[in-house]
């Protein structure tokens, strides 16, 4: 650890004295200031930016005065450029004496919806990076910025990785307002307060903190903007930066921030009291605090009836167990415990192994590491060649390598049957912690068998009981125990009767859904109906 | 600090590593005995025969290159010692591999040896850590356990589960047989108000025969292997077996009957009628005058109409009555017998001491000591209930209208 922040250290020193743009200290007005000669700003942008090609300045005449305007192409919309600046500048006659140019500027031909008024160049750089077009006139001191960021950018798509048979198709997009924008698209209510900052002292990333104002813990807003601005680093290309840099702790293989590209998911997760992270250039959101079972929640949980949704949450709750112990149970069975097996079993399984010529431990190791392999390549691969991946992969791990001898059949089945239990946990990354703990599970499987596996599980439930995400008990609402608060975990319950928030996460406000909301057949008076309209509070 | 908790981080990762596998065992190489086999030795006390599976020719999967000429499911390896634990020991001489008792199912001892007494190879079999008590225990009836062991048979490929098997359906579908684990056993024997009772198994055929492949290759058997009489203990010995009119009796009191079928007379007509009885249950209460112990035996049955071949009008109450009679006296004939002949051989195995020390406590203390005399000149009411309940999907018989 020392070495590395005396590393940054170090490289903080060398960047100080190197010759490219640092921020402008404010307390120097002089460097500051916009210069009152057009010219001399050009010509400044233009050594700042190392005369990039990618800038584009032109000089232009507004009936008796000269100026000119600056923006970054691909930044912005072109066309909003030339049909409501240049255009109109063009178009614009004879200014009348006695007027100030910069205000006639300002209110009769710029027609923009977002205009505003620079004077340092520390704004100037941010408007001009962020897709702004900047005016300069001869003779003021400051300078017209124009809304006209846009340029490519790509649509909104349907999820790729959070995928689900019902619910919305959108997902979030690289784009910060367009995200933000879905998100609030879906909570129409003024109580949802986004908050702005930049983060990255180079990228200069905007990042979005969003959340319910009176559903959401101001302490634990509080604690994630002091969690982000301590952030000091460079570089902030995803949300994937942010959430390395905000977690409770590193040396864990579980996750304590939650992410989605799922607009729906972070709008219900922002209803339960979380706080969103949205950073500029990642289509993943953030969510915290995360809890353990929440990586267990898939959309369509809610979306469909409870019955079958509860017992699908638990068949992933059994999955994510078999992804951990599967092989690891295969190897503590066949080499410690034999009398474990069902007779007919140990014996099927001996007689397949009488020709593999590995322990069960190196041959269940091969096995699994071979599929991980695959799996990475997979992930790489161009999708060209992905399917050649697919048929050299059914080689590997199946008929051929079982003829070959080197594994047996029922070690296919075993790394088959992890291998498609892993992905049935719906967040990624739950499901690479999974990936993970196998090995280690498996290791300490072929040294003491079952007693191992008991071992390493007991380790890890009492790390993840000790694990927090921005306060939260990640093992709530297990440990500390609340029954109560068991509404959405194993089972969920039906909607009706989901009548709370979280514990812990939404303090004081808890109550989200009204009193008699279970819905039965036709009564004869009005009554119900009623009541339940009155009872559904924000 | 830091370097110091490094240090024991280091040093707690490394306590998995001194086990050191020490207890690991490959599955390819273990024997895993599937039955054992205990005669009486020649030339120390016990020859001990041990079933052990060959897994590549069990299971039919492909095995990965093997494959080829398939040998026998089994091998058998002999062994003699004056202790199980010798011969066990003896055995490691001929076979390379582990031998591993956890899969053991079966467990045969000879009649001859069953004779001499039985007591002198619990204690092992209850004492070690893999072998299993509720392995099933068999006695070979006129045959050396060894020869019943060998045999291979047809449909299961694993002779031990040959035996098992047929002592499951026939105890459930017969009643003639019992299944009779170590636990029971030892259980019976260690109880001074029991005597152990134990299927008995016989070979038919040459046992010879039995050995070679060729036995499981033929649609008739050359040897065969099927579950036979009950066979009574005493004092940890064989004193008698129970014909196959007896022990559905003792079955019966034993109040171990799951079904059986009664047959009887039927308007003249020899063993016209086969009835089931799907559902049995036996109680047994003692009275005691003047010093003299009477057991009441209240045995009741639902019985259902397999095969009659006679007319019978099955709404006609009376018939329907006679037909419960009958079987109940059918039952009770038999119990009588079973009763009889165990009262011979003085070894209760039914386990009315045990009853009469839970309903009589007292009297138990007196007469504990010369109990089985006692049993052998008990006295017993029978008393048997039957209720009809089906026919089958039939209802009067098609004799009801030949004969009109």
């Amino acid at each position: 650890m020392s070495i590395i922040s005396k590393m940054l250290k170090k490289k903080q020193k060398q960047r100080k004295n190197d010759n490219y743009r640092q921020k402008l200290d404010p307390s120097d007005p002089g460097e500051l200031l916009i210069h009152r000669a057009y010219q001399e700003n050009l010509a400044r942008i233009k050594e700042e930016l190392g005369n990039s090609s990618d800038l584009v300045s032109k000089e232009i005449k507004i009936g008796n005065i000269h100026g000119a305007i600056v923006f970054i192409e691909g930044l912005t919309e072109s066309k909003v450029i030339s049909n409501f600046i240049l255009e109109s500048v063009m178009q614009t006659g004879e200014i009348p004496l006695g007027v100030d140019y910069y205000q006639y500027m300002l209110d009769k031909t710029v027609a923009l919806g977002s205009t505003k008024t620079i004077t340092n160049w520390n704004d100037l750089y941010d408007s001009l990076l962020n897709g702004d077009t900047i005016i300069f006139l001869e003779g003021y001191n400051k300078a017209i910025s124009g809304g006209t960021a846009g340029g490519e950018k790509r649509a909104v798509s349907e999820p790729s990785q959070q995928l689900s048979i019902r619910g919305p198709r959108d997902s979030f997009t690289e784009m910060l307002r367009t995200n933000t924008a879905l998100i609030r698209r879906r909570i129409k209510s003024p109580n949802l307060w986004t908050e702005s900052m930049k983060i990255g002292t180079v990228t200069q990333t905007d990042i979005a903190i969003m959340y319910i104002k009176g559903i959401a813990d101001d302490k634990i807003i509080q604690e994630v903007k002091k969690r982000l601005n301590r952030i000091n680093m460079d570089t902030v290309l995803d949300s994937g930066y942010i959430e390395q840099l905000i977690e409770e702790q590193t040396y864990t293989s579980f996750p304590t921030t939650y992410h989605s590209e799922r607009p729906d998911v972070v709008s219900s997760q922002l209803l339960e009291g979380r706080i969103a992270i949205v950073a500029d250039g990642s289509p993943f959101v953030l969510t915290v605090p995360a809890i353990f079972i929440q990586f267990f929640q898939a959309p369509d949980d809610y979306y469909s009836r409870f019955d079958l949704s509860s017992a699908l949450r638990l068949l992933r709750i059994i999955a994510f167990f078999i992804a951990l112990v599967g092989p690891s149970l295969y190897i503590a069975g066949t080499t410690f415990h034999q009398e474990m097996i069902p007779t007919t079993l140990a014996i099927a399984i001996a007689a397949q192994r009488e020709n593999v010529p590995f322990p069960a431990f190196f041959e269940a190791m091969i096995m699994e590491v071979t599929f991980e392999i695959l799996r990475e390549a997979g992930l790489r691969l161009p999708k060209s060649v992905g399917q050649a991946v697919s048929i050299v992969g059914a080689l590997v791990i199946g008929q051929a390598a079982v003829q070959a001898g080197i594994v047996s059949p029922v070690m296919v089945i075993v790394v088959s049957i992890t291998a498609i239990a892993n992905f049935s946990t719906p967040v990624y990354a739950m499901a690479v912690s999974a990936r993970l703990l196998r090995f280690v599970l498996m290791v300490l499987a072929s040294f003491v068998g079952f007693f191992g596996i008991m071992v390493g599980l007991m380790i890890m439930v009492i790390h993840l009981c000790s694990l927090r995400s921005f306060g939260v008990p990640y093992m709530e609402p297990l440990a500390p125990f609340s029954r109560k608060n068991l509404q959405d975990v194993f089972i969920r319950y039906p909607l009706w009767a989901m009548k709370n928030r979280p514990m812990h996460i939404s303090e004081g406000n808890m109550v989200r859904t009204g009193e008699h909301q279970k819905p039965g057949p036709p009564t004869q008076s009005n009554k119900d109906t009623s009541q339940s309209k009155k009872g559904n509070q924000q | 600090m830091k370097k110091q908790y490094l240090s024991l981080l280091v040093l707690i990762s490394v306590v998995p590593l001194l086990g050191g596998c020490w207890n690991q065992r490959e599955l390819t190489d273990l024997a895993f005995v599937m039955a054992l086999g205990i005669d009486k030795g020649e030339k120390k006390k016990y020859d001990v025969t041990y079933q052990i599976v060959e897994p590549s020719n069990v299971s039919s999967g492909q095995t990965g290159g093997g494959g080829g000429a398939q040998g026998p499911p089994i091998v058998t390896y002999k062994s003699s010692g004056n202790n199980l634990t010798e011969a066990s020991s003896n055995v490691t001489k001929q076979i390379p591999r582990e031998i591993y008792y956890a899969h053991a199912n079966i467990l045969v001892i000879s009649e001859e040896l069953a004779r001499e007494g039985i007591l002198d190879i619990l204690d092992k079999l209850e004492r070690d850590t893999e072998f299993r008590t509720t392995t099933t225990v068999v006695i070979a009836k006129d045959n050396r356990a060894e020869d019943l062991v060998s045999t291979l048979t047809n449909l299961d490929k694993i002779p031990s589960y040959k035996f098992i098997k047929t002592l499951e359906s026939t105890e459930s579908l017969l009643g003639e047989n019992i299944k009779v684990t170590i636990d029971d056993l030892l259980s019976a024997i260690t109880s001074s108000g029991k005597e152990p009772v134990i299927s008995g198994f016989t070979l038919m055929g040459s046992p010879e025969k039995g050995t070679s492949q060729q036995n499981i290759n033929m649609t008739r058997s050359q040897a065969l292997i099927l579950a036979d009489d009950l066979a009574v203990f005493k004092n940890g010995k064989l004193v008698g077996w129970l014909g196959q009119n007896n022990s559905r009796g003792a079955v019966w009191l034993l109040g171990r009957m799951k079904a059986t079928n009664v047959d009887f007379d039927w308007k003249g007509k020899k063993d016209a009628v086969s009835t089931i009885s799907n559902l049995s249950d036996t109680k047994v209460t003692f009275t005691v005058k003047n010093g003299k112990i009477t057991a009441n035996i209240n045995i009741e049955t639902i019985i259902s109409l397999s095969e009659i071949n006679r007319a019978f009008e099955i709404k006609n109450p009376n018939e329907i009555q006679e037909l419960e009679k009958k079987t109940s006296v059918q039952i009770k004939k038999e119990v009588e017998s079973s009763i009889k002949s165990v009262q011979k051989l003085k070894a209760d195995i039914f386990g009315f001491g045990e009853k009469i020390y839970r309903q009589h406590p007292k009297l138990w203390k007196k007469i504990k000591g010369d109990w089985n005399n006692r049993f052998a000149e008990m006295d017993y009411q029978i008393k048997v209930k039957t209720y009809y309940r089906e026919s089958g999907i039939r209802d009067n018989p098609f004799w009801s209208d030949i004969n009109q």
